[in-house]
């Protein structure tokens, strides 16, 4: 037994790139079969020109699927729909969290935890219990409301659920943790000495923040407004409980051909669709924001 | 920075209204949602332990979340070593398949599992929900442990291993006491997003077995919701707050939740 032991451990001094496959080897295994083949057998589905069933079990294989979704005017206002909620949503977010997350970066002690909790809030408690809450406020007759009729800023009925300002807003919530999370970060890695020394030189706060700041922090901004882009335009549940589908969006249309239509090959076209758009646009942002926040950097140095 | 602060102020206001919201709708007396409440009462709090579905589902998802936690860290564990202290080629690119479903809508994902579990006969079983929730959660995980196995010393183990210590009580003496918080946060971190999840398991959970983030949504989406919904709510918003205040007490939210970007 000890000889085996022994042995291997002879075996992983010599070849670490052993051992290290080892290691890595049940989370490869697992990514392979559960996350690749999945992702996999959903493009197959996507290219199938109609759903499999007892009769035609392997329909043939096209683009048709693709074709539609991208003639189709219905489809395109949806996408139209999702994109702009996506885009809305990551500025709104990002304008809210960078001010937010630089006051974090100046502060300590109990403060700190009770502004990390807050702002951090919608990723320790669940989704559905912050969409509870937007609903209760926005329902007809519901807080927002209330206090709006008796600031007398509004009269007669308001719809505020099922609209697209609602939605956004509720988005927005929900990401706002992502977003001060990278940005405290990012902040909290400018070399302080480099503010003081720009401070003494004579320096104004709004040349600091725009010359300085701004500049040092564009990594991590690119990095949120990817992330909350990408979450937000894919979202599900608040277009459905907010929006009550009343606000078209791709995801919906996807859990809809998904698992009530049962037409799988469309929503798996829909969800191809979607993670390419998203991808597409990630990564063109990210590599225009890297050329100019080069630039940016080049002017500071 | 007056205005700031204020600016900051009005944000953490509106943060915490919709959640705190649930408390006072709660306490109503009648069986529907309003507010401000009618009557005042503290039925709908104990109604969720007579709800047998609401109880059933809660245990599901909590036994989901620790069985997912657990396989999680576990595993992620050994990735975490091999990418923080490996000299090889080709790290940054493991450091990146193993974060990748991260980077995935996790309605694509869901629906990818559900034709799959269909194919390989895994659909609407607990196994497969469990393994779906792996998948989400390892990326998180691992790159929690990954920050903390990043701060430890190195020279301990090389002491440990020169005053004869054989490899295993070097791991077990030496090596967890140094990660236990980074073990500690990826647990909780893990478990959290386990048990808040709602897309993958809409699509995965069988019929009767829902979880509960699943039940709640169901309740709502389809109407009919009784105050007992906003009591979960605040119940659940409580212990994320608690689970929250002790993580970033212990070991700094920070830190370990932005990974070393």
């Amino acid at each position: 037994m000890t000889d085996v032991v022994g042995r291997i451990e002879f075996a992983i001094r010599r070849r670490p790139i052993f051992a290290a496959a080892l290691l890595l080897l049940p989370v490869l295994a697992m990514l392979a079969i559960f996350f690749a083949a999945p992702l996999a057998q959903l493009f197959d589905l996507s290219l199938l020109s109609q759903q499999p069933s007892v009769a035609n079990p392997r329909p043939p294989h096209s683009l048709d699927n693709y074709l539609k979704i991208f003639s189709d005017p219905f489809y395109l206002q949806i996408t139209a729909n999702s994109l702009l909620i996506g885009f809305s949503t990551t500025i709104a977010t990002l304008a809210i969290s960078y001010p937010v997350a630089y006051y974090i970066t100046k502060i300590s002690g109990w403060e700190r935890t009770l502004i990390s909790v807050a702002c951090l809030l919608p990723i320790f408690v669940n989704v559905i219990v912050s969409i509870l809450g937007w609903y209760i406020l926005l329902l007809p007759y519901g807080v927002i409301q209330q206090i709006l009729y008796s600031l007398g800023l509004v009269t007669g009925s308001l719809q505020l659920l099922r609209t697209m300002p609602a939605l956004v807003a509720v988005l927005t919530y929900e990401h706002i943790p992502f977003a001060v999370l990278i940005l405290v970060s990012s902040l909290q890695a400018i070399p302080q000495d480099k503010i003081n020394a720009a401070r003494l030189l004579g320096a104004g706060v709004p040349r600091i923040v725009f010359t300085m700041i701004l500049p040092l922090t564009m990594p991590g901004l690119v990095a949120s407004a990817i992330l909350v882009f990408a979450l937000s335009a894919s979202s599900y549940l608040t277009p459905v409980l907010i929006g009550a589908q009343r606000i078209k969006v791709l995801p919906l249309q996807i859990f809809s051909y998904g698992t009530e239509l049962l037409n799988w090959p469309l929503a798996a076209a829909l969800a191809f669709a979607m993670l390419i758009l998203v991808v597409a646009i990630t990564y063109g942002f990210a590599s225009v924001m890297n050329r100019v926040s080069r630039r940016g950097q080049w002017e500071m140095v | 920075m007056v205005g700031l602060r204020i600016f900051v102020y009005i944000v953490v206001a509106l943060m915490l209204l919709p959640v705190l919201i649930t408390f006072p709708v709660a306490l109503t007396s009648i069986a529907r949602i309003s507010f401000p409440p009618i009557g005042l009462s503290g039925r709908w709090f104990l109604a969720i332990f007579s709800d047998d579905v609401l109880l059933a589902s809660i245990l599901r998802s909590f036994w989901l979340a620790v069985a997912a936690a657990i396989v999680a860290v576990i595993v992620a564990l050994p990735c975490a070593f091999v990418i923080q202290r490996g000299k090889f080629r080709g790290r940054a690119f493991l450091e990146t398949l193993i974060t990748g479903p991260r980077m995935i809508p996790q309605i694509v994902f869901a629906l990818a599992l559900l034709a799959y579990f269909e194919t390989i006969g895994l659909a609407e079983t607990f196994v497969g929900l469990v393994i779906a929730h792996l998948v989400i959660t390892i990326p998180f995980a691992f790159r929690t442990l990954l920050v903390s196995v990043a701060t430890m010393d190195k020279r301990l183990e090389s002491s440990s291993d020169v005053l004869g210590a054989t490899p295993v009580q070097t791991f077990l003496f030496v090596m967890v006491p140094q990660l236990k918080t980074g073990l500690i946060a990826a647990f909780i971190f893990t478990f959290i997003l386990s048990f808040n999840n709602v897309t993958l398991a809409l699509f995965l959970s069988g019929f009767g077995q829902r979880t509960l983030p699943v039940e709640m949504f169901q309740r709502m989406n389809v109407g009919g919701m009784t105050p007992v919904i906003p009591a979960i709510s605040f119940v659940l918003a409580l212990v994320g707050v608690v689970l929250f205040i002790v993580l970033d007490r212990t070991v700094g939210v920070y830190r370990f939740l932005a990974g070393r970007d």
